[in-house]
């Protein structure tokens, strides 16, 4: 069994919902977040604040990048299914720019169904 | 092989840590609000007690060479006077098995 963190664009949360009902991954949990990546931001979106409030946009800069808000989406799936939900995640995400958000794979140990208390991967099918 | 480093700390010092972060040169981090207690049982004032104490969750993926040094960051930056206090948090480390980057669909080394 694997744990898959997918980290995407707030905006694309309905694609990829509806991405991963059609490969077959109903289940799933999802929060928001706040986060930043390499650091490739473009502070021209903030230009128009930047007329205003100079000084604020001056502590932005200070700080480094921006947080930008995202969705952290939790799946647990057998191992066999890694690849395909990485590829549904990744094709329901893409715009091809920095952004586009991380998924990262860990492994887990057990699963329990706590309805049934089934274990291991029937927890997670 | 990327590591992942979770670490639960003050909301009042989350600003610090990433900063620290950035400066050691691991910029990406997620960040999320949390509550919960720890081994002290939350915090008792009077008659009250509090145990959802309002707590940062930060978590950074890097590869296991700089596993010592993100957490020596967050322990640094993190704790509460010199030697510290009740309620600075934890830090949690777990393997990853595998990174992607979503924009450019590669499988990262």
């Amino acid at each position: 069994m694997k744990q898959i963190i997918a980290i995407i664009r707030m905006n694309k949360m309905n694609a990829t919902k509806q991405a991963l009902i059609e490969a077959g991954f109903p289940a799933f949990t999802v929060r928001k977040v706040v986060g930043r990546g390499k650091g490739i931001v473009d502070f021209g979106v903030i230009q128009g604040a930047q007329a205003e409030a100079p000084e604020a946009i001056a502590r932005l800069r200070d700080d480094g990048p921006m947080l930008m808000p995202s969705r952290m989406m939790t799946v647990a799936v057998a191992d066999e299914s890694v690849s395909k939900l990485i590829e549904a995640v990744m094709r329901a995400n893409r715009t091809g720019n920095g952004g586009d958000g991380k998924i990262f794979v860990l492994p887990i140990e057990d699963a329990v169904r706590v309805r049934t208390g089934e274990r291991g991967t029937a927890a997670v099918n | 092989m990327p590591t992942m480093i979770q670490s639960v700390v003050r909301p009042e010092k989350v600003h610090e840590v990433m900063k620290a972060l950035l400066d050691a040169g691991f910029p990406a981090v997620t960040k999320m609000d949390v509550f919960g207690r720890g081994k002290q049982r939350g915090l008792k004032v009077g008659e009250i007690t509090y145990d959802e104490l309002p707590k940062e969750q930060l978590m950074v993926v890097v590869q296991d060479g700089d596993k010592e040094l993100v957490v020596e960051t967050i322990l640094k930056a993190a704790r509460t006077g010199t030697k510290g206090t009740f309620g600075d948090g934890k830090i949690f480390v777990s393997m990853v098995e595998e990174t992607w980057t979503v924009s450019s669909g590669t499988k990262d080394a």
